[in-house]
């Protein structure tokens, strides 16, 4: 069976963040084809609504990659992205799409191979969450039903 | 879907022209003078479909205080609901608040393959009927403590509220756990076929479990699923009753007694249970019925509430924060402790505008539901 073809968003900060991707170019790795890289001049600038909206429109996974803690270029530090990523996982709990599919990813300036690695692993976990969702969807019944809650 | 010759036809607006009345009664226009109902009429009716009409379409809270006050019986938010229909259709842009992040649940929510885990704050003490032909529906409030947990919203508390009630007065109920958004925010800004799908799916959920009869306590999903899904969908026969309904009533009969709770409270109608549903008394009298509370009248009460400033999550703005700020402020001026409301979006527009206040001079009243009041009231009385 061939491999589906696995949509990765990824919100990259102007400054590490970007650094990262610059740097998989400068050392020649690679990264799949279907990783969407946008550039946004700060992850503050991002929140759970455009991360959600890339989830309405067939993303399968959104990686927020921006700067480590203490290196934010406008002194934010990843306070106001942890929060929004925080909300957006627990948005996608809910939704019963699986919060794994949204993941924070702070790196030092110019880590191309680490970025690339991440992203990789980011693609299998999910591959393997795409895998247990299409048998959810096949079965009739919500994993949760009520009528495994307690009973009148 | 529709045409703009019928649409101005059906809901009677010609005679807008003429008149003006409700201009004086809405709180739009008290804060934006560019916003008239009639004149947004006039423009419409000038302008023949020929180039779109002015972005004041949008600004409209559908509070419906012009409908009280209509002696023509003008169906005005109806008019405005086509409005956004056909600008939409046209490709106008809707200015989002909260980053659209409602409008992308909605319509992920709508999708047929969506499966969601939508019960985790279901406690246990509360019982639920392993087979009933009654469904209590949740509405978003799951979603909406996520979403605005920077306010300290928890509008869940309401809905914990409402099932401990039924649960008192032993009314057996189930829940739909993959119930989806009614689709009222979509269908208010237009958006009617991401409704319509969120309808369907609806439907498809209560089919399958053979639901009858739906309680809920989200006012809006009750008007939505009443007024709106028989209007919209065929073979719809199940009955909608708001909790507050079933709670006075049972009050009445004597199944439930509510305990004792000293406190001095104000109550405010949410205008899509009062004013669009005309229940004014059952809250009230659920209220009267505890021992200990007070219940203080604010000014503009019953059918001339002032809407909390509401909007479908959508160009909120200044006008709303007004709004508000002076909801609050009548609410203050009871001298109540607590407002009390039976509705989840009012609770959560109105603690954006006391989170969001950059003066102190926005009321900091304590706001709560009714059903986490009534509930309450039922617990175990700490002996002082
Ligand atoms: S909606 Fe009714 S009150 Fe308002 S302008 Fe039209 S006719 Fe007059
Ligand atoms: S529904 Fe409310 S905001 Fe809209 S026109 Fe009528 S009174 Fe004004």
């Amino acid at each position: 069976m061939a491999t589906p073809y696995i949509e990765i968003l990824v919100f990259a900060c102007n400054w590490d963040g970007w650094s990262c991707i610059e740097a998989t170019a400068n050392l020649g790795v690679g990264y799949p084809a279907s990783v969407k890289v946008v550039r946004v001049s700060c992850l503050s600038r991002i929140h759970a609504g455009l991360i959600l909206k890339a989830f309405e429109f067939g993303a399968d996974g959104v990686m927020l990659l921006g700067c480590e803690s203490g290196r934010c270029l406008f002194g934010v530090n990843g306070e106001y992205i942890i929060n929004e990523h925080e909300k957006a996982r627990s948005i996608l709990k809910i939704l019963g799409m699986r919060q794994d599919r949204l993941v924070l990813v702070q790196l030092p300036a110019f880590s191309g191979q680490e970025f690339v690695m991440q992203v990789k692993n980011f693609i299998v976990e999910i591959e393997r969450l795409s895998a247990s969702r299409r048998a959810k969807i096949t079965d009739p019944e919500p994993a949760q039903d009520i009528a495994v809650l307690s009973q009148q | 879907m529709f045409d703009l010759q019928s649409v101005i036809s059906d809901t009677g607006v010609r005679l807008c022209l003429d008149c003006g009345k409700c201009t004086v009664v809405c709180p739009v226009t008290r804060y934006d003078a560019e916003f008239n109902p009639r004149r947004i009429v006039q423009e419409v009716l000038r302008l023949n479909g020929r180039s779109p009409v002015s972005d004041t379409i949008w600004s409209c809270i559908s509070c419906n205080m012009c409908m009280e006050r209509c002696n023509y019986n003008v169906k005005f938010t109806d008019f405005i609901r086509f409005l956004r229909y056909k600008a939409l259709e046209e490709g106008a842009e809707i200015k989002y608040s909260h980053g659209g992040a409602p409008q992308t649940i909605m319509h992920i929510m709508a999708h047929r393959e969506t499966r969601q885990d939508r019960l985790n704050w279901l406690p246990e003490d509360i019982k639920i009927a392993k087979q009933s032909d009654t469904a209590f529906f949740v509405g978003c409030a799951p979603y909406f403590d996520v979403l605005f947990s920077d306010l300290g919203v928890s509008t869940i508390e309401g809905t914990r509220g409402a099932l401990r009630l039924l649960n008192h007065a032993q009314i057996p109920f189930t829940l739909i756990p993959n119930e989806r958004c009614c689709g009222r925010d979509l269908l208010l800004t237009g958006d009617i076929d991401g409704f319509l799908t969120l309808a369907r799916a609806n439907i498809h959920e209560f089919g399958k479990r053979g639901i009858k009869n739906i309680i809920t306590s989200c006012p809006e999903c009750y008007y939505t699923l009443k007024i709106d899904y028989p209007k919209f969908l065929e073979d719809w026969d199940i009955t909608v009753v708001h909790i507050t309904e079933i709670i006075a009533q049972v009050i009445e009969t004597g199944e439930l007694t509510l305990g004792k709770l000293e406190q001095k409270v104000t109550y405010h109608d949410p205008c899509t249970l009062g004013r669009y549903s005309r229940i004014f008394d059952q809250p009230r009298s659920i209220l009267a019925s505890m021992e200990g509370i007070e219940v203080a009248e604010i000014s503009d009460n019953r059918e001339k509430s002032l809407c909390c400033g509401a909007s479908p999550w959508a160009h909120c703005g200044t006008v709303n924060a007004q709004i508000q700020k002076e909801r609050l402020a009548q609410a203050g001026a009871t001298g109540a402790d607590i407002l009390i409301t039976a509705c989840p979006k009012c609770q959560i527009h109105l603690k954006c505008a006391q989170k969001n206040a950059e003066s102190n001079d926005v009321c900091q009243i304590e706001i709560q539901d009714i059903c986490d009041l009534a509930a309450r009231s039922l617990l175990p009385q700490e002996v002082s």
